[in-house]
């Protein structure tokens, strides 16, 4: 490694350092105390560490480290104090302390090294804490506090404590009373104060404080003949009820209390170890494939004891008659576990409700992109009755526009600003292009526009494999969209979704606007409920139509970049998202945008409670919200929000 | 006469309109029976009701002999018991034969097996012939039903009827685009049939009522407004209100 | 109830007279149907004349996966005429057949991999110095077939993989149920049009989303493969039994041809015609229109699953993927295209457009240098397909059969 990559870090603390304080350089509080440098011990290396704080020169605890590293020499020439690198060979490179530049190369014979013992380091190491936990600098206090988070430790608990009193930050003394209170809740020596500690924990839904109320929680596996009364017991555990009868002689067997259960092979191999002759306790080898005369080749076998005798059922439940299964806290003081276990149950009621709110979340946004996806073919499907297939197409076709503006405008921001539109505009011309040119002459035979658009799928399909390629394109989130928005530890949202879902939120209202507040809005009503007399009050279905397609299909193209935003830009993506598009129109019911949010509402929740069931098989869970959706057209076969009367009818 | 069909205290409505209100009505066996009144009175809603087409909110429709409850079967058994229904537009399978539509609609077992092993017998052909004649379109049993005149489809709809060989049927604008001579045919048809069974007509033709000569019920509004022969009926204050206005 | 049967409107005599003298001839089962034994005698004139020509037992100058090709063309013609009875005639347009398909192939192909294994199994084990137990057999065979989704237990519905007349059975059962079953649901809710396409395809997609998962009991997305080889004649070489399917495939599509131009002639077609017309209309004729719609779909369903079974020995690999919504699509696209609503057209359009996107897809027609351009036929055949699709649709709605329609109806 060159020597050049190790020091960068080093210089630039310094670099970045040396301006802004002018105080006493490192060195020369190192030389004011030079015996007690080169020959530390326990006794004496306090005076240096109390000098050193006094001093606060820049680069102290980087010293310190490097102290306790056993990283720092001594020139016996000068008597300076340097830091030594290793370079090839048996050469060091010496590193001023103050200014971090290199001082020249020696061999290891000519310095000596400083070799603090583990006492002394431990002293550096608690210093290095308290220096960095009392640091000017805000962000390394907080480093220190992570430091402890990550590794905690008793030692720690004067060094916080000592550091809480002069902390002027809010927010980092909160996090410093917080530590402490993890810390004393695991290591304080006083109960008293570990008790009251592990109180202060409870009802936090912070991953750290479970993990250690949790750790106080932890248990072992025990048993005996009878339940022991000096440990402390954290639950008896009854064979047959709440541990399989195998799991628990497996148990015994593990503790050397009873002979192991016959495995898969134990039988066969026990036989196999005394062929004799081509027999096996006189039994011939043709006839043990059958496993009763198996069985009786054994017992043959066991009768003149070369075997064990094979462990049955009856004596596994005779074995586990004898014995009490528990489980004990590692922990021996039951007032400790029986106060993280109060305050685990306080947090456990607030994470379920953490939990059920961010499942919540994801159900919302899931829902807000199957809106998204569904709106549009729920618009054209209500008004013309007419099922394009090719909708997943108009969603991949905005979703390509998006990538292909990304190329052209490299600013994320900006693209996204003329992506959307365009989109729209791209998606709309197409829907206007397929409905004058395909849909138009097919309005009485409803099943053949569902095949004609499905033609129109594969072509366009197609088409965009040939040109984009079958790679997935990327298409980038600027990064104000880029992270996530979290409460706690529970509940996180990425910024995408929480945009995905305000974006739905603003097609609802624009739609319902444009639904209830203008003409064309009124003529599509009036086509939807009753295509004939709107043609007869002088509405020109034909112009309402070809809107009300352009209008669907520009909805999908804008769903199209912002489901391509979370999701990779692929030909098929359409595809994906067709068949829950369809399920979301048909379980909300037709023609209503309030019905279309109910359906998009209900297979999200529905999907995202499924998959909190089984989290681990989002297959399953998609398996089991088609069936549902079977099952729920059964009882609402028009959806949820259903037209009514004799329009309905047919 | 025994009471076929009485309708009890029906009640309909769609999205608050209320399209049956409380209506009350029973027909004997054999009876010929009109119903009139102003369009929305609920006449068509009303043969909806007992063919199981429309559920009503709330009443009952109580059927032959053993007051079976209609609202519980479903439209294809309440065909199967014996009621036949002619639309008020022909709805015939355009795309079959003349004979096909009568042999479906002839009195046989409904079933998909009974159906698919079934084999025309001589009895078969004899009433398909013998309807066919009835209703004048002996020599087009071979030509596709789309091919036919409107007024021929109206025949073969009424053909189809028969051929169901209904204990009521229940009889949806007959007339209409008729020539003089067919609905002279067609009231001949009606009125043999009502010998035998009970007929329910329902016509806006005050001329083809009057050649029924039958008992006449008004409906307005969803409830029956008078009930009587025409001339009483026509007499009815009321009824004169509600078709001149007031 | 008692329904007396009256008699007919009391009729005057003379009509009645000349009316029973004109019943009509009787009209035979082939004259309604004359594309029959046109259609059987051209199958067997082509079945003969690929045998003639296969390497397995003729002159060789077809090859061997040529002729499997042939066979499993015919299987999709076979799924294309049930498919063409439950659209066509009954007027359900069904996006799930290809599901049918699919679960007959793993009926069978459970079959196929369980005994091949346990063949395999057992020739290993014979080597071994004790004689396996039947148990033992078993759970090496679970092992062996379960290994690849990290299980060594036979799943439950492997119950009987190893008996073939069980998992014929299968066959005939698996499809058929669940066709039952899903009907049942949604033909009593009078799910129609659109709406009923729809939930065909969410039963499809359900499916093989359960059976892409690897604790399907079906091996997840790896499948069944080595179908190819048949338990009992594997030694019998691939050319020969590419004949042998061949001739299964042929004796099955003309049975089923047979079998379906009887449902759909006479009063039964009628009815489901009529259903596909105005199924309400149906009804106040007191037909129940559900059973009849249950049977059609029920009986295709279980066709669709044989000629499932058929088709996967010959393609030799059965995955879930071959179950995903889009080949149903598909189905109906060949249906469309040859023709609905006339059996023939089924076949025509199956065939044709299947060994076409195979020929074109498979590199077997030339590129064409268009300049500078080259035209791939693999790149471009699914938008022609697409665009042709959308032709057929707008301007021959009746398909390649009705073609010969006009044809027929030009000759006196």
């Amino acid at each position: 490694m060159s020597i050049f990559a190790r020091l960068l870090p080093l210089l630039l603390a310094l670099v970045l350092a040396a301006p802004l304080v002018a105080q006493t350089p490192l060195q020369d509080v190192l030389q004011a105390n030079r015996v007690e440098v080169a020959n530390p011990s326990r006794a004496s290396v306090g005076q240096v560490l109390a000098a050193l704080r006094e001093a606060d020169a820049p680069g102290t605890s980087e010293f310190l480290r490097q102290w306790q590293d056993r990283m720092v020499v001594e020139d016996p020439a000068t008597g300076l104090f340097h830091v030594s690198l290793e370079v090839e060979g048996r050469q060091l490179a010496l590193i001023d302390l103050d200014s971090g530049a290199e001082i020249g190369r020696v061999s290891s014979r000519d310095v000596i090294p400083i070799r603090p013992n583990a006492g002394v380091r431990r002293e550096i190491g608690a210093a290095l804490v308290r220096f960095e936990l009392s640091a000017p600098d805000p962000s390394r206090r907080l480093a220190a506090l992570e430091a402890i988070a990550r590794s905690p430790d008793a030692d720690q608990i004067p060094l916080l404590e000592s550091a809480i009193p002069d902390e002027s930050d809010a927010d980092i003394r909160a996090r410093k009373l917080r530590l402490l209170d993890l810390l004393n809740a695991r290591f304080a020596t006083d109960t008293g104060q570990r008790i009251a500690a592990i109180k202060g924990l409870s009802g936090d839904v912070s991953t750290e404080a479970r993990r250690v109320l949790n750790q106080i929680l932890a248990t072992e596996p025990g048993l005996a003949p009878t339940l022991p009364t000096d440990r402390n017991i954290a639950r008896v555990l009854i064979a047959g009820q709440h541990l399989s009868p195998h799991e628990a002689y497996d148990r015994l067997v593990a503790a050397g209390l009873a002979p192991a259960r016959p495995e898969r092979n134990t039988l066969r191999d026990a036989l196999l170890a005394h062929v004799a002759d081509g027999a096996v306790a006189g039994l011939p080898l043709h006839r043990l494939s059958d496993p009763a005369a198996r069985i009786e080749a054994y017992g043959v076998l066991q009768a003149q004891g070369l075997v064990p005798p094979l462990v049955g059922e009856a004596d596994i439940a005779a074995t586990l008659a004898g014995y009490v299964f528990f489980d004990t806290y590692l922990e021996p003081d039951p007032a400790l576990t029986d106060a993280a276990r109060a305050a685990l149950d306080q947090t456990a009621t607030r994470l379920t409700l953490f939990q059920w709110m961010a499942i919540s979340l994801d159900a919302l946004s899931l829902a807000s992109i199957f809106f998204l996806a569904a709106i549009g073919l729920a618009i054209t499907f209500g008004v013309m009755r007419v099922i394009n297939m090719a909708h997943g197409e108009f969603i991949m076709m905005g979703a390509y526009t998006g990538y292909v503006v990304q190329t052209v405008i490299p600013d994320y921001t900006v693209s996204l600003i003329v992506a959307l539109p365009l989109a729209f505009v791209v998606a709309f011309g197409a829907g206007v292009a397929m409905e004058r040119l395909v849909i138009r002459h097919l309005y009485t035979r409803p099943l053949e526009t569902l095949l004609a658009t499905f033609g129109m799928s594969i072509a366009l399909q197609q088409l965009a494999k040939n040109i984009f390629g079958t790679q997935a394109k990327p298409l980038t989130a600027p990064d104000w969209l880029a992270g996530a928005i979290s409460l706690n530890d529970v509940v996180s949202i990425s910024t995408i979704r929480v945009a995905i879902f305000v974006l739905a939120l603003i097609f609802l209202a624009a739609l319902l606007i444009m639904l209830k507040r203008t003409r064309l809005g009124l003529e599509v009503r009036a086509v939807t409920q009753n295509p004939g007399m709107a043609a007869s009050m002088g509405i020109n279905p034909d112009r309402i139509n070809m809107l009300t397609f352009g209008l669907g299909s520009g909805i999908a193209g804008v769903a199209g970049v912002a489901i391509g935003l979370y999701a990779q830009v692929t030909s098929e993506m359409g595809a994906n998202y067709i068949v829950q598009s369809f399920m979301t129109v048909v379980v909300g019911g037709v023609g209503n945008v309030w019905g279309t949010l109910a359906g998009a509402g209900l297979i999200g929740f529905l999907q995202k409670g499924i998959e909190w069931f089984n989290p681990s098989n989002t297959l399953a869970a998609q398996t089991f919200m088609v069936l549902f959706i079977i099952l729920f057209i059964q009882f609402r076969p028009r959806g949820i929000i259903a037209l009514k009367g004799r329009a309905a009818g047919e | 006469m025994m009471t076929l069909l009485e309708v009890r205290d029906v009640s309909v409505s769609f999205d608050g309109f209320r399209a049956i209100n409380n209506l009350s009505l029973s027909i004997g066996e054999p009876e010929l029976r009109a119903v009139i009144g102003p369009n929305g009175a609920g006449k068509t809603t009303f043969m909806d009701i007992v063919t199981g087409k429309t559920r009503p909110d709330s009443g009952q429709v109580l059927w032959g002999e053993r007051q079976i409850d209609l609202l519980r079967l479903s439209e294809s058994q309440i065909a199967r018991a014996g009621i036949g229904r002619k639309f008020q537009k022909p709805t015939v399978f355009e795309d079959q034969t003349v004979r096909a539509n009568l042999s479906m609609a002839v009195r046989n077992k409904r079933g998909p097996f009974a159906v698919l092993f079934w084999k025309a017998t001589p009895e078969d052909h004899r009433r398909i012939a013998e309807l066919a004649e009835e209703i004048g379109l002996t020599d087009r049993l071979g030509d596709r039903a789309g091919d036919l005149s409107h007024g021929q489809k109206q025949w073969l709809e009424i053909g189809m009827l028969l051929a169901q060989d209904p204990r009521l049927l229940l009889v949806d604008e007959p007339a209409a685009g008729m020539t003089p001579a067919e609905r002279e045919h067609t009231t001949d048809l009606l009125k043999r049939a009502a010998q035998t069974r009970a007929v329910v007509v329902i016509e806006h033709d005050m001329e083809f009522i009057r050649r029924l000569a039958c008992r006449v019920s008004v409906l307005h509004e969803g409830a029956l407004l008078a009930e009587g022969s025409l001339d009483h009926v026509t007499r009815n204050q009321q009824v004169i209100d509600v078709y001149l206005g007031r | 109830m008692t329904l007396i049967n009256r008699p007919p409107v009391a009729p005057t005599a003379p009509i009645l007279a000349e009316g029973m003298a004109k019943v009509p001839p009787r009209r035979g089962f082939l004259r309604e149907n004359p594309s029959l034994p046109w259609f059987l005698g051209l199958l067997t004139i082509f079945t003969l004349m690929v045998s003639v020509l296969s390497e397995g037992l003729g002159v060789g100058a077809l090859s061997t996966s040529m002729v499997k090709i042939i066979g499993m063309t015919l299987c999709l013609c076979l799924i294309a005429i049930a498919m063409d009875v439950v659209w066509g005639y009954c007027g359900i347009l069904s996006l799930g057949h290809f599901a049918f398909f699919g679960l007959g192939g793993y009926a069978i192909g459970m079959w196929q991999m369980y005994a091949r294994t346990e063949i395999v199994i057992r020739d290993s084990m014979a080597g071994g110095v004790l004689p396996p137990t039947p148990a033992e057999v078993s759970d090496a065979v679970a092992a062996q077939i379960f290994g690849v989704v990290g299980s060594l237990d036979l799943p439950l519905i492997w119950s009987f993989a190893h008996s073939l007349p069980a998992q014929l059975a299968l066959v005939v059962l698996v499809p058929g149920l669940l066709a039952l079953v899903f009907g049942w649901l949604a033909f009593r809710s009078r799910v129609t049009g659109v709406y009923l396409s729809i939930l065909t395809q969410a039963m499809t997609l359900a499916l093989a989303l359960y059976l892409f998962q690897n604790d399907s009991g079906l091996r997840g997305n790896n499948g069944l493969a080595g179908l190819q080889n048949i338990p009992g004649l594997l030694d019998v070489p691939q050319a020969v039994l590419s004949v042998w399917f061949l001739w299964a495939s042929a004796l099955a599509l003309g049975l089923g041809y047979g079998l379906f131009a009887w449902v759909v002639s006479g009063k039964f077609g009628s009815v489901i015609r009529a259903i596909r017309d105005n199924e309400a209309r149906v009804r106040f004729l007191g037909y129940n229109v559900e059973g009849y719609k249950l049977f059609v779909f029920t009986l295709t369903a279980i066709v669709s699953g044989i000629a499932g079974a058929l088709y996967y020995p010959q393609a030799g690999i059965i995955n879930p993927a071959e179950l995903a919504p889009i080949a149903s699509i598909y189905l109906a696209v060949w249906v469309a295209i040859g023709g609905r609503g006339r059996l023939y057209g089924a076949v025509i359009g199956a065939a044709s457009v299947s060994l076409l996107s195979s020929w074109l897809t498979g590199g077997g027609a030339p590129n064409i240098e268009i300049g500078a351009f080259r035209l791939m036929w693999a790149d471009w055949w699914l938008v022609l397909l697409g665009v042709g699709f959308v032709a057929v649709t707008l301007f021959f709605p009746k398909g390649i059969g009705g073609l010969f329609d006009k044809l027929v109806r030009k000759q006196p």
